[in-house]
């Protein structure tokens, strides 16, 4: 009764103020963004140009190196593929980084002169220079360098084939999906059996030997199956000039990769360098008290502690390895900026073709984050 | 505590109050734009402040006092008026263009440019400011040149941009008479390949951003061909790929071609260029959609060029046409008889014609000065009369 008599009149009222500064701040959001649509929409019309989406619907006239991607393809086949070229570097980037990432992070803080040095300078040389800078000179000083022309390529047998056009590999023919399904209930059947053969261990003593049943396992059913759903295998012949089969590891994803990896690596070395020292010095003490030798200490005390710290940080540095790996346009990567540029090179109307581009890295980067959240909070520690 | 998160919000208000104010003038241009549309034909003949007269009321004046040459010429065309008045009312003119394609626009040690379409900038310059040095060169990347059009940052794109339906449609871009009809080709290793027939299964390397990409994918389909096409950013690039063997064909434009050639490393007989050209290419300066009158202004001032050429009038022996014989050619000139010389209404002074041919030169000294060096011959970029493409229309 009494806090109700209390209450000032609405206009005084904090929460009634609140919420229609609220709501008035959001009107004002929606008004500009509102504006600048409409002033996009209106220019744009009186100079005749689209603003749909209808251009994905165009033929793309421009083919993507590398792939069986054709011309007379819609630019919507054309945008798939070059969010699966995003992907392929991307993927491979993260992992990548992250293994050499933390070892060179321990490194640093490596009890070895040499090898503390070497990793320092390493770290202090790349973060310092700018990622465009790398990829040019990866590209155009280290991979066309590197490799030999077309007519002196390295030829082992039917298994490789690299020359300055890119390394060719043996690879599955068929569906790919088929054969990553078939991989993955392999890979399912295989740790069942693991497990499997743990239960049996803890019931009757019998060594488990997870791993001898496993692999067998895996790599019957895997081929097995692969064989099932029609996937065979393919094997790089070089004629001439051209190349028949295998899979081509094309040089300038090549230049990327290694580019991406050795820049974002530096940045994740210096996050696990700082998360290692974080963890506290009684915790390595403790260890060293209890006879654990170096490696046992640093794989079981001291880097799940620091990782712990560390994920969300590099979770950082893996967003921006997604969106650098827009720089691969300059070496003609077709990943989905490239794509994008091409296809407004090639007619497409740029702001909405743009606009595309932003969402899809938006929902790429929402996806990241979601992953580094999942694995952020099982590794929290439980809070009493 | 509560004050405090009032004086917060208020401040935010403030801080969004300004922002919109900030944003007021380019909001105005979307309400002048659909005001003015119903005006534009009884509007035309007041230039410089058409923003006074919007309907939004809140118009902070700058724009009125300034004489900015980058702002109103931006606010006016997007408000309607011609382009032609405020290049004029400027007295400079934007022209987008290359830095560092030889022959055709090469940026020099001491800032200017030179080139074949650096001087048709200057041609621009000359029929509609009377001053050819008045052309202000505005190097663009080719994947901005018609974003740079469309959002007003130059007057005019003279970039070896070919003239395609598409570009015509969707970009935006009116093209005008192009001053070189161009043909796309295919460079290779001397000795590498004997035709592009015996291309099969190689990579190819262009520019992005150009329709050099779907040309070279087109032909080597229609020949029954496999090809691979890499495109980057910059030549440069392009070139240490095809140094390297990353690939093994360069394809663009011969007239680039040629060019790029002249200036490898290697030197030029290090390069062969195929007789096929697998493709048109006019090449072909392009304004604005909707802006008529500066369309015309354009693209009689390279009609010009053309037609001086027909009449035989160069740089040298302009003056002695001042007093010739022939009425077309006095007419053309600019030349006063009898009181009078004819104002075709283009809104260019009466003697642009003259001021193209003595401050720049006719067509064929403009080619001869710059592409011939690099061993281009004229083709079919010779007038009508000796079998070739240009052809000005009659200026009566």
């Amino acid at each position: 009764m009494s806090a109700e008599a209390q209450r000032p009149p609405f206009w005084r009222d904090v929460r009634v103020l609140g919420w229609f500064f609220q709501l008035a701040v959001f009107a004002i959001v929606v008004a500009i963004v509102g504006i600048l649509v409409n002033n996009v929409r209106v220019n744009s019309a009186n100079q005749g140009i689209p603003t749909g989406f209808s251009f994905l619907d165009q033929p793309s006239s421009f083919e993507i190196p590398g792939n069986d991607f054709r011309q007379s393809q819609p630019v919507r086949d054309a945008l798939v593929e070059g969010v699966f070229n995003t992907l392929r570097v991307v993927v491979a980037g993260l992992v990548l980084a992250t293994l050499l990432g933390v070892t060179l992070g321990v490194g640093r803080l490596s009890g070895n002169f040499l090898i503390r040095t070497i990793t320092r300078v390493y770290v202090e040389t790349i973060r310092n220079i700018p990622l465009l800078g790398l990829l040019i000179f990866f590209y155009i000083g280290l991979v066309l360098t590197a490799f030999p022309r077309v007519e002196d390529s390295w030829i082992v047998g039917s298994l490789l084939v690299a020359n300055v056009r890119g390394v060719t590999i043996p690879w599955i023919t068929g569906s790919t999906i088929a054969f990553l399904v078939v991989v993955a209930i392999a890979a399912g059947l295989a740790w069942a059996v693991n497990r499997w053969r743990l239960q049996v261990n803890e019931r009757s003593g019998e060594p488990a030997r997870g791993g001898l049943w496993a692999i067998p396992v895996l790599v019957l059913v895997g081929f097995w199956g692969a064989f099932f759903v029609g996937n065979g295998i393919t094997t790089p012949e070089l004629d001439g000039r051209s190349l028949e089969g295998g899979m081509t590891m094309q040089p300038e994803y090549f230049a990327l990769l290694l580019a991406l990896v050795i820049y974002t690596s530096s940045h994740i070395a210096e996050i696990v360098r700082g998360s290692i020292q974080a963890v506290p010095k009684g915790q390595v003490e403790a260890a060293s008290a209890l006879a654990l030798s170096s490696w046992h200490r640093l794989r079981h005390v001291v880097l799940p502690q620091a990782l712990r710290i560390a994920v969300p940080p590099i979770g950082n540095q893996y967003l921006n390895l997604m969106k650098n790996s827009s720089l691969g346009f300059v070496i003609s990567y077709f990943e989905i900026t490239k794509v994008t540029q091409t296809t407004v090179g090639n007619r497409s109307p740029a702001v909405p073709a743009f606009l595309l581009l932003i969402v899809i890295y938006l929902v790429l980067s929402l996806i990241i984050s979601a992953g580094v959240n999942v694995v952020n909070r099982r590794l929290q520690v439980v809070e009493r | 505590m509560a004050m405090r998160s009032r004086w917060s919000i208020l401040t935010l208000l403030l801080a969004l109050a300004l922002v919109v104010g900030a944003c007021a003038s380019s909001d105005d241009d979307g309400d002048a734009d659909g005001g003015d549309d119903s005006t534009t034909t009884e509007a035309a003949p007041e230039p410089t402040d058409d923003d006074g007269g919007d309907d939004g009321g809140d118009d902070d004046g700058g724009d009125v006092e300034t004489t900015d040459t980058t702002e109103d010429t931006v606010e006016l065309t997007q408000d309607g008026g011609s382009l032609l008045d405020s290049v004029q009312s400027a007295g400079s003119l934007r022209c987008g263009t290359r830095d560092a394609l030889p022959g055709f626009a090469v940026l020099q040690d001491d800032g200017s440019y030179e080139g074949f379409d650096s001087d048709f900038c200057r041609v621009i310059a000359a029929a509609v400011l009377g001053d050819a040095g008045a052309a202000d060169m505005v190097p663009l990347e080719t994947n901005d040149r018609f974003t740079a059009l469309q959002s007003g940052e130059i007057d005019v794109l003279v970039r070896n941009t070919t003239w395609t339906a598409s570009r015509d449609g969707v970009e935006g871009a009116t093209f005008l008479q192009p001053n070189f009809y161009d043909g796309q080709g295919m460079m290779v290793s001397t000795g590498a390949f004997d035709g592009i027939d015996a291309m099969d299964g190689t990579v190819v390397c262009v520019a992005s951003g150009t329709t050099t990409e779907g040309n070279v994918a087109t032909e080597f389909a229609r020949r029954g061909l496999s090809v691979e096409v890499l495109s980057f950013e910059s030549t440069d690039l392009i070139q240490e790929a095809f140094i390297a063997g990353r690939c093994d064909g360069w394809s663009s434009d011969v007239s680039q071609l040629t060019g790029l050639r002249s200036a490898f490393p290697d030197g030029p007989d290090a390069l062969t260029i195929f007789g096929d050209v697998f493709s048109k290419e006019p090449l072909a300066p392009a304004v604005r959609d909707g802006d008529t009158a500066w369309a015309q202004a354009v693209e009689w001032a390279i009609f010009a060029t053309i037609q001086a050429e027909e009449f035989g009038i160069t740089q040298a022996n302009v003056d002695d046409f001042l007093t010739s014989e022939n009425p077309s050619i006095l007419t053309f000139l600019g030349v006063e008889v009898d009181g009078t010389s004819l104002d075709p209404g283009l809104g260019l002074p009466t003697d642009f014609a003259y001021q193209v041919i003595s401050q720049v030169g006719n067509y064929g000294e403009i080619f001869e000065q710059h592409l011939s060096p690099l061993g281009l011959d004229r083709g079919v970029n010779t007038i009508w009369l000796e079998g070739g493409l240009l052809y000005a229309p009659p200026y009566r």
